[in-house]
């Protein structure tokens, strides 16, 4: 076990993290909040950097990076509370398309020229026994119909991957952004976009049905590529949480009250060191997770289950310590401080909160009561 | 980042397995004799430092004269987790080979090494760590155990406190004064003191749990004098020494820490089914949540301890390091609390659980409820919790002091 980043890696976090501060400063986020710009002009500039393909095979076009560099691409956008397609269509579209077998849009998702997002969860439920979204076979193709709901960037993609259920089983599909209903939802942190999807005898056929219902393999094919979704959205929840812990840190030092600095005060430091905790204790199980991910191996199902809970609980205590000891300040529209604290929310919202993953994670270490 | 170790490392590992697998105590033996304190050296732990010892397996980092092999971080990491799941102790004695031989092999004369550190490596001599007081425990510095040299003796007035294993123990590593008008950090000093010398009494301060084996004791020095050379290091540096050696193990003492927890869970794992049963639903969906909550708390001490021990081996700052203690020792308390407060009105009933041959406060012995009260001692001894949170926000956080 090596549990420390490879040279090239802490080189992928610096990149990123430089290319983020200079494209995607407060300003931005911003914009995007008040409606007087969006995130066009910093996709253009992701673009150029290759970073649509960052985890795309190299015989498509991409860069074939592995899960564990594509976290830390994730952490960054997530500290940067970035604008970004790139979250969904690398960590929502592509996994499937992948775990699937599909080579499908591949090439142009590395060149940048479609995006793409996952549309599965339904009534804010993404791990559900049965789908109420159905597919029913018609000759050659299936018919979709079905209600989606919490789709990230769901207005803006140009590809979904649909997760139906069928007779016989869970399928998935791909289905272009014009053939849907797409209803965008009034969300609290608007760079995190999410809209409701109405599929209404929706036709799929031919290289765009990616795992048929009643495939044996399918249904472990979408678990599978859930986890990877699920892994970016902790880490990217995680990231947000060691920046809102981080100007809480400086905050403390430079504020006088009484004084001296607030956060010479033991009952604040003793919170900040509880802060920093919880902040390295989701960081070191996201970074497993994705390790496991990244390895295939047996433990990655308990792993990602557990990053996701700890990232939950980490925002819910750093997003209450970062905003009570920022006092008047830090509840006020014009500090910045919001943006993280509303990613951090909705990164725990999305997904599967960190209840819903202690009941997963109930299951898999056999405590679920006895049917 | 890669969930394997190298091949070399896997290597050593099954040489140590194979060595284990002949020459280990057998738990029937060690249970025979069981050690009643960490002062306390059966024969068979005797016997067994000093295989460990002759086979270069006591302290694998060390160099052969030492006990050891030379090893790097790494295998010495996977040497304490073999001996942890295998279940045998390196030595009863854990101040001694801990912090007492590896302080007086840094900071000792080569008279001191020869006297008092290779017999505690070769299993032949236990020792005792002098620091607290009635007066100085989290504010160790405040010490008030008086040395003054007299001619070539050392003339030493004052009491210890908490001092684990003195009862057993053949000399003890005490923390002194010797400048009383210097700075409190700047006038402490160690000096060696047997056990045996006159004017050194113990009283055993039995625990609440297992008052028949005290570990702790006061001791109480009037008028002992010893040898001038029994001084270690320089004279008033104690402090800076003091934080040396408890630095000494930090950056392995997690492993044992996080192997203790990991061990508990799943005892907690396979009870649960039985406890779960007798719930109403509503009661094991709370019970569930709550063991879901310390099985994650142990997988994130086992990571965080490897994303620290990763920095760490590579020669770099690792301020994770500085979480595992109170971290693991406040996981560890978690789980003996949710498994007893499941087992409900059965908690209360008292456990008898034998000795197994050893007091190792990381590994799970006695009922859920009497794991809980012990666990304390990991939250208590070796910088509270509260000094822990004080030491992160101030040295790693860097907020001021005042
Ligand atoms: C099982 C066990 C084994 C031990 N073995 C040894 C040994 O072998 N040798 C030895 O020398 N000592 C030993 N000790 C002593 C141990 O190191 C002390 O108990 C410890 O340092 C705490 O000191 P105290 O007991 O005087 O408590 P106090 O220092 O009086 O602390 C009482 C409470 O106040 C809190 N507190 C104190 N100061 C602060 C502060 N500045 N900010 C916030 N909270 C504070 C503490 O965290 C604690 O909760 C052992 C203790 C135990 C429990």
């Amino acid at each position: 076990m090596d549990f420390e980043f490879t040279t090239d890696q802490l080189e992928l976090r610096a990149n990123a993290r430089a290319v983020l501060e200079a494209a995607c400063p407060a300003t931005v986020v911003r914009a995007v909040y008040e409606g007087t710009g969006d995130g066009t002009a910093l996709w253009g500039q992701l673009v150029q950097l290759d970073w649509p393909g960052l985890a795309i095979p190299e015989e498509h076009g991409g860069m074939g990076l592995g899960m564990v560099e594509l976290a830390i691409v994730v952490e960054e956008l997530g500290r940067a509370v970035a604008p970004t397609p790139l979250l969904a269509t690398l960590t929502q579209f592509v996994p499937l398309l992948r775990e699937a077998g599909s080579t499908r849009l591949l090439q142009e998702i590395a060149a940048g020229t479609v995006t793409g997002t996952l549309a599965l969860a339904e009534d804010g439920v993404w791990h559900r026994p049965r789908m109420h979204t159905t597919a029913r076979r018609d000759g050659r193709d299936w018919v979709l119909n079905g209600v989606k709901s919490h789709v990230l960037d769901g207005t803006t993609a140009d590809w979904l991957a649909v997760v139906a259920q069928g007779n016989d089983g869970v399928g998935a599909f791909v289905v272009p952004a014009a053939a849907v209903v797409a209803t965008p939802i009034e969300v609290m942190d608007p760079t995190l976009p999410i809209a409701t999807v109405l599929l209404n005898d929706l036709t799929v056929g031919g290289e765009d049905v990616l795992l048929e219902p009643g495939d044996p393999a399918a249904a472990q094919a979408i678990e599978r590529a859930l986890q990877t979704s699920v892994t970016a959205m902790a880490c990217s929840t995680v990231a947000s949480c060691r920046r809102l812990f981080e100007i809480t840190l400086d905050y403390a030092k430079q504020r006088e009250q009484f004084g001296r600095p607030i956060g010479s005060f033991q009952a604040l430091k003793h919170r900040l060191a509880d802060l920093y905790l919880a902040v390295e204790r989701a960081a070191s199980l996201a970074w497993f997770a994705a390790l496991t991910i990244a390895e295939d191996d047996d433990r990655r199902a308990i792993a990602v289950a557990m990053a996701k809970a700890a990232a939950g609980e980490c925002q819910r205590l750093v997003v209450r310590d970062a905003l009570q000891l920022h006092g008047g300040i830090g509840f006020t529209w014009e500090h910045d401080l919001h943006f993280l604290l509303k990613r951090a929310k909705v990164g725990d919202g999305l997904l599967g909160t960190a209840a819903c993953h202690r009941a997963h994670l109930a299951e898999f270490l056999g405590l679920a009561a006895p049917a | 980042m890669k969930l394997r170790f190298d091949d070399d490392v896997e290597a050593f590992r099954a040489e140590l397995l194979a060595w284990l697998a002949i020459n280990r105590p057998s738990a029937a033996e060690m249970a025979a004799e069981p050690s009643v304190s960490t002062g306390h050296a059966p024969a068979w732990a005797r016997r067994w430092t000093r295989t460990m010892f002759d086979a270069g397996w006591l302290v694998p980092g060390w160099p052969p004269e030492r006990g050891g092999r030379n090893a790097g971080p790494i295998e010495s990491l996977v040497y304490i987790e073999e001996l942890a799941k295998a279940r045998v102790p390196r030595t009863t004695n854990v101040q001694g080979l801990g912090i007492v031989a590896p302080s007086i092999i840094d900071y000792g004369t080569d008279a001191q090494i020869r006297h008092y550190a290779m017999p505690i490596l070769r299993g032949e001599a236990t020792a005792c760590l002098g620091m607290s007081e009635p007066n100085a425990g989290s504010d160790l510095a405040a010490l008030t155990t008086r040395a003054v040299l007299e001619g070539d003796q050392w003339v030493i007035n004052g009491q210890k406190v908490w001092t684990s294993g003195a009862n057993y123990a053949d000399f003890c590593f005490l923390f002194c004064r010797t400048d009383p008008h210097a700075p409190k950090h700047q006038g402490i000093s160690i000096i060696i003191v047997p056990m045996d010398t006159p004017g050194v009494t113990v009283r055993p301060l039995p625990e609440i749990i297992h008052p028949d084996q005290p570990d702790l004791n006061e001791v109480f020095l009037t008028d002992v004098t010893v040898p001038a050379h029994h001084l270690v290091g320089e004279l008033n540096n104690g402090w800076a020494m003091a934080n040396g050696s408890l630095a000494h193990e930090r950056a392995m003492v997690w492993v044992n820490a996080v192997m203790g927890l990991e061990e508990s869970l799943a005892t907690l794992l396979v009870e649960a089914p039985a406890l779960l049963d007798r719930l109403t639903p509503i009661e094991r969906t709370l019970a569930v949540d709550q063991i879901v909550q310390v099985a994650i708390d142990t997988q994130a001490a086992r990571c965080l301890g490897y994303r620290g021990f990763a920095k760490f081996a590579r020669g770099a700052g690792a301020p994770e390091q500085a979480l595992m203690k109170l971290y693991a020792s406040e996981a560890r308390q978690r789980v003996a609390l949710v498994a007893a407060e499941i087992q409900g009105a059965d908690a209360v009933v008292a456990g008898g659980v034998a000795n197994d041959g050893h007091h190792a406060v990381d590994e799970p012995q006695g009922t859920w409820l009497e794991q809980y009260f012990h666990s304390f001692a990991n939250t208590i001894s070796a910088g509270a919790s509260e000094i822990q949170r004080n030491i992160i926000a101030e040295r790693i956080l860097g907020l001021p002091r005042k």
